[in-house]
């Protein structure tokens, strides 16, 4: 998601919403997440959540604009977005694209052809990477 | 009682069969109780369609202390949402 991030920022605004963990130890986790060290309780707290949102953010240098879903979840009931899911929001902040329910709908390429639809293909190449590659929901395609 | 049988018997394929599909998609017989107790309950389809008014939720930011609106950030440019988690 970093790369269309990269490529569309010059036209559209993006902004990443942190919501309810998707596998967390205490709930159904993944043994991927274990390998990689990302292990944490579902947050009972926003304090908690932020935490996390932080760590999320330092360890892999997450470069899009952030807001934390609060700890009752208003931003995932209106959206319907757990674990992860887009939308497209146009300017006259009308519902312009709907992405499908994460993980198995959850397809960045549908992003990203609604973009160049609108301003053109666009592609830089990838810069060179300085830190380890995101394992997270959010970044971890494409 | 042949019939009772048959359709018992025809009840247990069919959940076999559901637990071996649901224990392909989530990874191993393990995630399926993880996915049946944890995640369906929380993945909804939702009512929100094209062209419809994009809803407004109060987020907080990184600092902790810090709120503002997704309608804030509405307007200007088209906006991508992208809701995730860390795990």
């Amino acid at each position: 998601m970093v790369e269309i991030y990269n490529d569309y920022k010059d036209h559209a605004d993006f902004l990443t919403v942190y919501v309810r963990e998707a596998h967390p130890t205490d709930e159904w986790q993944m043994k991927s997440n274990v390998k990689d060290d990302v292990c944490y309780a579902q947050p009972k707290t926003l304090v908690q959540r932020v935490a996390i949102a932080n760590d999320f953010i330092k360890r892999f240098h997450y470069p899009i604009a952030f807001g934390i879903d609060d700890i009752n979840n208003a931003a995932n009931d209106a959206y319907s977005a757990w674990p992860e899911r887009f939308y497209i929001i146009d300017e006259s902040g009308r519902v312009a694209y709907r992405g499908g329910m994460g993980p198995f709908h959850y397809d960045p390429d549908e992003v990203r052809a609604w973009l160049a639809a609108r301003y053109g293909a666009v592609k830089h190449d990838p810069p060179t990477p300085a830190s380890p590659r995101p394992v997270a929901s959010l970044s971890s395609r494409k | 009682m042949t019939f009772w049988k048959w359709t018992i018997a025809v009840f247990l394929v069919l959940l076999l069969a559901v637990f071996l599909v649901l224990s392909k998609m989530a990874g191993s017989p393990k995630d399926v109780y993880g996915m049946v107790r944890y995640a369906l309950p929380h993945m909804h389809r939702g009512t929100l369609k094209i062209g419809d008014d994009a809803p407004d939720a109060r987020l907080v930011a990184l600092d902790g202390s810090d709120h503002f609106h997704i309608r804030e950030r509405t307007g200007g440019r088209p906006l991508v949402l992208i809701f995730g988690s860390y795990t």
